[in-house]
């Protein structure tokens, strides 16, 4: 009883049907020319003959050949006195935190030979001890050549204390300070002693929910959302699986998100299709203007049940009021398991959003405990953008923030600037002086993610460039001395007294009490009655939002490669943010999207008037799942200072609409003629029209056995029927003995975040290959998330109206208006029976005995036999030296001195010709195994696990040991919603999915 | 500055101090014996003590002029002993040394002591080489090798057959009345005939393509493969001196090979842990005499450059700007082969000289090994897995035992021939 969902990769699919057919049916949609690939500029302007061709190869072979003669001298250069701590080849971990103005996360720092090369989550911190791709991607930061590396005075080099008497100068009782949220105690201590006027301003603004639990609870912080406790969540606008309060909610949504009785039900009503509506069992397409009248009108439901007074809530429209009416019934059944999360940075929506939780009784709702992650003031903003156009603010003193770039509405042009910031960015190469920041790895700092929470971060490296932690920075701007680690032990003994600060370093957290909070009123029905509240009436025209992307989020790593590399969860794309429009609305607006001769995607651009201020052809991609009349766009694009990699990529969405703006109703856009090239990696892998995620509705998970909804194909042979498994023309390779890695991923806890793809690149020194690359679908990525979109029509619909054929399967390619949607990871199968083993004329891959399919890259001759043969399409081909072709020098952290030390030193750095693809990090295996041979004793399940494994916040990746009984993946292998991907072509995979379970009927 | 400097303070307060100024009475007679007594002396005291120069103590030499012989015998044998008696002298030495505490030599005997102080009278004697009689100056006579000239004998031996054969055959045919025929006459008949020979000529081409393939082979898998390797080293290190002479384990100085995939080459402050006290002045060459007129060796003192030690006030350099030693790589796999050390020293207990050779004989290190993949892959095929007394094999051993029986249990049988576990 598999529901027959069709699912179908992009609406481009359907734009050119038989180039998609022609492409799906080719692995690799064009051949490189040698000159390319030679890539060398003067090689690449001649036009390159077979016979040069010969040429080249034959002097490259002879050439080789004698170079190869005389062997190189190789020094080997040890250190004068090596550190106790540190043993070559042997990586050290520290305990640190991460914050970069939004994202905060507890974080583990492998290093090895002093190099910090991979972020881990801190498993013990109790407040975000996960890591999402942003922080995965945060380490490359690091190693960005274009980071300031000396204080600047008026653009000159100089010294720290010439710079920082150069800045005393300019400061004086009519300066200000702006920042982004400061989590820091010691910074703050710092900011109070230079005694600035100080304003915070966050990239994404949540000041008006913030004014909210200001004037009733006295703390500028959001709640703590305890999501074990829920059983019923609606979220309006807030996209909590991506970028909502700080929180990093994938441990605790996963967990309840395991299909069973009591499983969490999710309800979503947002603009955009976002990672969280994305997930979500429910989805329900509301305007930006409409999500204060939903939440109005759940409002009222509750009201009414609990004998509240009703708010005065404009009226739904028809298609959506009957859900929300429903939505309101299933919250009140749910009681004090019921939970509404509010996305719009608007006190209305707040209050409605806490008033319907505490009538309720809603016990995930924390408003005892507060997250401080984003602290931002609009008001104190607005005052200062009022004053500095006044003239009255001499200096503006910028901590990490860009108001050049971000905040449009300062004008600069009146007041000196000192920047403190980690690169000559938009403000900073205009500041009088520029004091460079250290990157967090390099930095001493405390935070306060929390109530109750004290963490600390502590450097993994000196700085590479002679810049200073923030808190060192402002101490000296006030004449103080100390430095970073003296101000920040000192601030440790006041806020973590009992915690040694050795221990304190290395857990790098400390726990307190959770402070008494005087509230304004008791939790009674004074707090909950909102009547006489303005609920904003919705608009009918065009509106326009901006919203946060996966990889870039607020726009921190705005220089690192992988924050471009990583195509965006919901759209497929990379390198590039546009508007993302309705289908309705594109027809209206006569934007298309066509596929290209050479499997790219080339689409319209607009020009785009928002409140008076336009931007010129922005592209357009057409998003099913968005709510017609709506169009966003993802901010942190646009830069032009910012170095080398982020340079001129998209558009500044901070052009159209600031932070503290939720949305625009004054929206004008115009189709132009230019086209606009997407990086989509949608169609390179297409897996139609096949069983590749079950799924399945919790009542049938919960009545009926898995034989009837995880059907398992079989053969008829002439034993009769046979399993997959059993009917096979192959030798069995021994797997008895000794390991047997096999990996587990559940797609009903995979929220599709991305933190899994940069994780894998970051292990595997997987190259970036940049966006003309990905247009011609030769990303390299090892590990894939594939999104499909659900329709409507189905063999079930089609039997019961009658539908022909053709038509059902025409139909079927047609999106529902609001699709489900579900994501699959894929990566490298390790099949039993590998089709890309047989077809190897080099036996460059081949099968080990503990379920791995290897990948010699030495013995591989690049005949891509192999990865024409696969069927998951996840072998990747090396079409470049990505580390050495000029072409790459931009992207490719490989082909920077200081990029190249992020490199994992135990995986090679693959050369041109050879493909490449997931080795289960075989490095990572062997590791471990090696580990529990020296202790002499058993290798114990859990000890290590792959990259994307450790990465997934929400433990939808289990890798483990088959042979042993008592690991995790044994179980799972047991359940009954496991299954393989494609298992009827017999493949015998080592991977194996658990079936999706929607908690709808 | 230095963390070695405070370890250095901690190792010499543990260490000794001492012995100076007493009545110089030359009537001190010991019946010592001076050769025991430098044995004695380097096994006991070298650490601390040389005979002309302060160390850690003080310089021995003359010791016996400036005290009591009774004195000497109660201050080496425990002179916190002595001390705690309230002797004027020996608080003197104690407080002029940094409170440096000498170790107590309570096993020494009365005899062993005078051995000691004997050495320090007499010192170490030069060694003239002497000619004792004519048949003492041995040369041995250099071994050679003769196979060359008697190739070359054998060769002319044959041509003079050849000429003397043809002579004889040319004599045949004058006597039978037939003209003489040249030898190279003959020659190039004899040459006409094969080369028309197509049997002959098919042989010989089949022959000479398979001798060259097979020399093209050859030479062509000796590309990149550097056994043999020697390359000069900024230091003249010896390990046969160091793991040969002295039997300095290979892990004191390689310790990371038993934990990492590195063996890793010692920092210069793990040198320093023996060379802080030996500086090579008492290295003496072929005769016996000291090899650097008791000045310290030069390759000793590069390690003191490169680490910043101040040999003659035996003391760190503060704010010294250090430089690393810039050894030569011997051991060179490619990037693509994963090649770990503990796996093969610690798990696999392996002898290092398994794959570095006779390293405790090489004055200068080589590359012993072939270090190709055939040279890995044959040792996987022929070594067994240690699998007493490693918990980690534990369930694997029974089940391979079950499965293979009497056979050996060999890497390759554990998947120790796969591709990825070496090439990832």
């Amino acid at each position: 009883m598999t529901e027959n969902n069709k699912y179908w990769k992009g609406i481009e699919d359907q734009s050119n049907p038989e180039l998609t057919e022609k492409l799906a049916q080719n692995e690799f949609s064009n051949e490189v020319s040698s000159a390319d690939f030679l890539g060398n500029d003067d090689a690449v302007q001649t036009e390159t003959s077979r016979r040069d061709f010969l040429k080249f190869m034959g002097f490259s072979t002879a050439a080789a050949t004698l170079a190869a003669c005389e062997a190189p001298i190789v020094e080997s250069i040890p250190y004068v006195v090596k550190p106790d701590s540190l043993t070559p080849g042997m990586p050290s971990y520290y305990a640190t935190s991460m914050f970069d103005g939004s994202d905060f996360a507890s974080v583990l720092i492998k290093t090895r030979e002093g190099r910090p090369i991979k972020v881990e989550p801190n498993g013990d911190a109790p407040f975000n001890g996960a890591t999402n791709a942003r922080a995965q991607a945060s380490v490359l930061s690091l190693y960005d050549g274009a980071r300031l590396r000396s204080p600047k005075v008026n653009g000159e080099a100089t010294s720290w204390s010439a710079a920082l008497s150069a800045a005393k100068d300019m400061i004086s009782a009519s300066s200000v300070l702006i920042s982004g949220t400061v989590l820091s105690p010691s910074a703050s201590a710092a900011i109070e002693k230079l005694g600035l006027r100080h304003v915070s301003v966050d990239a994404v603004s949540q000041s008006a929910r913030l004014d909210v639990y200001e004037s009733f609870a006295g703390k500028r912080g959001l709640p703590m959302i305890r999501l074990e406790e829920a059983q019923t969540v609606f979220a309006v606008g807030a996209d909590f699986l991506g970028d909502w309060s700080g929180q990093n909610f994938s441990a605790a949504y996963a967990s309840r998100r395991k299909p069973g009785k009591g499983m969490l039900k999710h309800i979503q009503a947002e603009a955009g299709l976002s990672i969280s509506g994305s997930n979500a069992d429910t989805r329900m397409k509301v305007r930006v203007s409409e999500y204060e009248a939903v939440l109005a009108t759940v409002y009222n439901a509750v009201a009414a049940s609990k004998g509240f007074a009703a708010v005065n809530a404009p009226k739904l429209r028809a298609d959506i009021a009957s859900s929300v009416n429903a939505t309101a019934k299933e919250l009140i059944a749910s009681g004090e398991g019921a939970l509404v999360l509010n996305g719009l940075n608007s006190k209305v929506a707040e209050r409605l959003a806490l008033a319907i939780n505490l009538a309720l009784g809603a016990k995930s709702f924390d408003t005892t405990t507060f997250v401080y992650t984003a602290k931002g003031d609009d008001k104190a903003y607005a005052q200062l953008v009022k004053d500095i156009k006044a003239g009255s603010v001499d200096t503006l003193v910028t901590l990490d923030v860009n108001p050049a770039y971000a905040l449009k509405e300062l004008n600069l042009e009146g007041v000196k600037l000192v920047s403190i910031a980690d690169r000559e960015d938009e403000s900073a190469s205009q500041a009088a002086v520029a004091l460079p920041l250290s990157h967090y790895l390099e930095s001493w700092s405390d935070y306060v993610p929390a109530d109750g929470q004290y963490t600390v971060g502590q450097p993994t490296i000196s700085p590479l460039f002679d810049s200073k932690s923030a808190v060192e920075i402002l101490n000296g701007l006030s004449g103080g001395t100390e430095s970073a680690v003296e101000l920040i032990k000192a601030s440790a003994a006041t806020m973590a007294s009992e915690k040694a600060w050795n221990a304190l370093l290395h857990d790098g957290f400390a726990q307190s009490e959770v402070p008494e909070i005087a509230m304004n009123g008791a939790m009674n029905g004074e707090m909950i009655d909102v009547s006489g509240i303005n609920v904003a009436k919705p608009s009918t025209g065009l509106e326009f939002y901006t919203y946060t992307k996966a990889g870039m989020g607020s726009g921190a790593n705005a220089n690192n490669p992988w924050t471009y590399e990583l195509p965006d969860p919901i759209t497929r794309l990379s390198w590039d943010n546009y508007l993302v429009m309705s289908a309705a609305d594109a027809v209206e607006y006569g934007v298309e999207i066509e596929a290209q001769s050479n499997g790219a995607m080339n689409g319209n651009t607009v020009n785009i008037t928002v409140d008076g201020k336009s931007l010129e052809n922005v592209p357009v991609w057409i998003q099913p799942g968005q709510t017609q009349g709506t169009i966003g766009l993802a901010i942190g694009f646009g830069r032009q200072n910012v170095g080398k990699v982020g340079n001129g990529i998209g558009v500044n969405a901070y052009e159209l609409l600031p932070s503290s703006s939720a949305l625009s109703t004054k929206v004008s856009i115009a189709a132009t003629e230019v086209e606009h090239g997407f990086a989509s990696v949608q169609l390179a892998h297409t897996m139609m029209g096949r069983k590749i995620v079950n799924e399945i509705s919790l009542p049938t998970f919960l009545t009926e056995s898995p034989e009837a909804w995880n059907e398992k194909p079989t053969f008829e042979t002439h034993k009769g029927p046979m399993s997959a498994f059993e009917a096979n023309l192959w030798d069995d390779h021994d797997h008895e003995t000794s390991h047997m890695w096999n990996m587990s991923i559940d797609l009903n806890s995979c929220t599709g975040c991305g933190a899994c793809v940069v994780a894998c690149s970051l292990e595997n020194n997987v190259p970036v290959v940049g966006k003309e690359e990905v247009r011609k679908h030769r990303d390299m990525h090892w590990l894939r998330i594939d999104r499909y979109y659900s329709s409507d029509m189905t063999k079930e619909v089609a039997e019961e109206e009658g539908v022909s054929a053709i038509e059902k399967y025409a139909k079927m390619e047609v999106p529902s208006e609001s699709p489900s949607v579900v994501f699959q990871p894929v990566m490298c199968q390790h099949c039993n029976h590998a089709p890309c083993e047989t077809v190897c004329p080099v036996g460059a891959t081949v099968h080990s005995r503990e379920g791995l399919n290897h990948m010699a890259y030495n013995r591989c001759i690049g005949t891509r036999y192999c990865a024409n043969n696969c069927p998951y399409k996840v072998r990747r081909f090396n079409w470049f030296n990505y580390k050495g072709n000029e072409q790459f020098a931009d992207v490719n952290p490989s082909q920077d001195d200081y990029g190249r030390m992020v490199l994992n030193p135990d995986v090679t750095v693959r050369a041109r010709g050879v493909i490449e693809k997931c080795s289960m990090c075989i490095q990572r295996i062997q590791i471990g195994k090696l580990e529990a041979k020296k202790d002499g004793r058993i290798l114990n399940d859990g000890e290590f696990t792959t990259a994307c494994a450790q990465a997934c916040g929400s433990n939808a990746i289990v890798f483990g040991d088959v042979n042993n009984p008592k690991s995790e993946v044994s179980h799972l292998k047991q359940e009954g919603r496991a299954y393989h991907l494609l298992e009827e072509v017999g493949t015998q995979p080592s991977v194996f999915y658990q079936t999706k379970v929607r908690n709808r009927a | 500055m230095y963390t070695t400097t405070s370890k250095l303070r901690r190792f010499a307060s543990l260490l000794s101090v001492v012995v100076f100024m007493f009545s110089a009475s030359s009537a001190q007679a010991f019946e010592g014996d001076a050769k025991n007594g430098k044995k004695l002396f380097k096994q006991n005291c070298a650490s601390c003590h040389k005979l002309d120069k302060k160390l850690v103590g003080p310089a021995l030499t003359g010791v016996t002029d400036k005290y009591s012989e009774e004195w000497l015998l109660a201050w080496i044998r425990n002179n916190a002993e002595l001390r705690a008696s309230g002797d004027e002298d020996a608080i003197a030495i104690f407080e002029e040394y940094n409170g440096s505490i000498m170790s107590s030599f309570t096993t020494l005997s009365d005899q062993d002591i005078f051995d000691i102080l004997q050495y320090t009278i007499e010192g170490d004697q030069k060694v003239v080489p002497v000619a004792a009689d004519g048949s003492a100056a041995v040369v041995v006579a250099e071994s050679k090798d003769y196979s060359k000239q008697i190739t070359i004998g054998l060769g002319l031996l044959l041509l003079v057959m050849v000429m003397l054969l043809a002579r004889m055959k040319n004599t045949l045919r004058l006597v039978n009345g037939q003209d003489p025929v040249s030898i190279l006459e003959e020659a190039g008949w004899f040459w006409g005939r094969l080369i028309n020979n197509k049997g002959f000529v098919t042989v010989a081409t089949v022959l000479v393509t398979v001798l060259f393939l097979n020399q093209a082979y050859w030479w062509m898998s000796g590309i990149g493969v550097e056994q043999k390797y020697q390359p000069e080293q900024p230091i003249a290190f010896s390990h046969a001196l160091h793991a040969g002479q002295n039997e300095i384990d290979c892990n004191y100085c390689h310790s990371s090979a038993r934990h990492s995939k590195h063996s890793g080459i010692p920092s210069a402050n793990v040198c320093m842990n023996c060379h802080m006290y030996v500086d090579g002045s008492e290295i003496t060459d072929e005769t016996g005499n000291l090899k650097y007129d008791g000045e310290g060796s030069p390759e000793i003192a590069k390690i003191y450059a490169a680490i910043g030690w101040d040999s003659e006030n035996r003391e760190y350099i503060e704010d010294y700007e250090q430089q690393p030693i810039k050894w030569i790589r011997i051991h060179n796999l490619p990037d693509l082969a994963y090649f770990n050390h503990s796996q093969h020293v610690n798990a696999g207990q392996l002898e290092c000289q398994e794959c570095h050779g006779p390293v405790e004989t090489m004055e200068e290190v080589y590359q012993y090994s072939e270090l190709t993949m055939g040279w890995c892959i044959n040792c996987h095929r022929e070594t067994e897995v240690q699998f007493e007394k490693n918990g980690y094999y534990q369930d694997f051993h029974e089940e391979l035992t079950e499965k293979y029986h009497d056979e050996k249990i060999t890497a390759e049988k554990i998947g120790g021939l796969e591709c990825g576990k070496c090439h990832y």
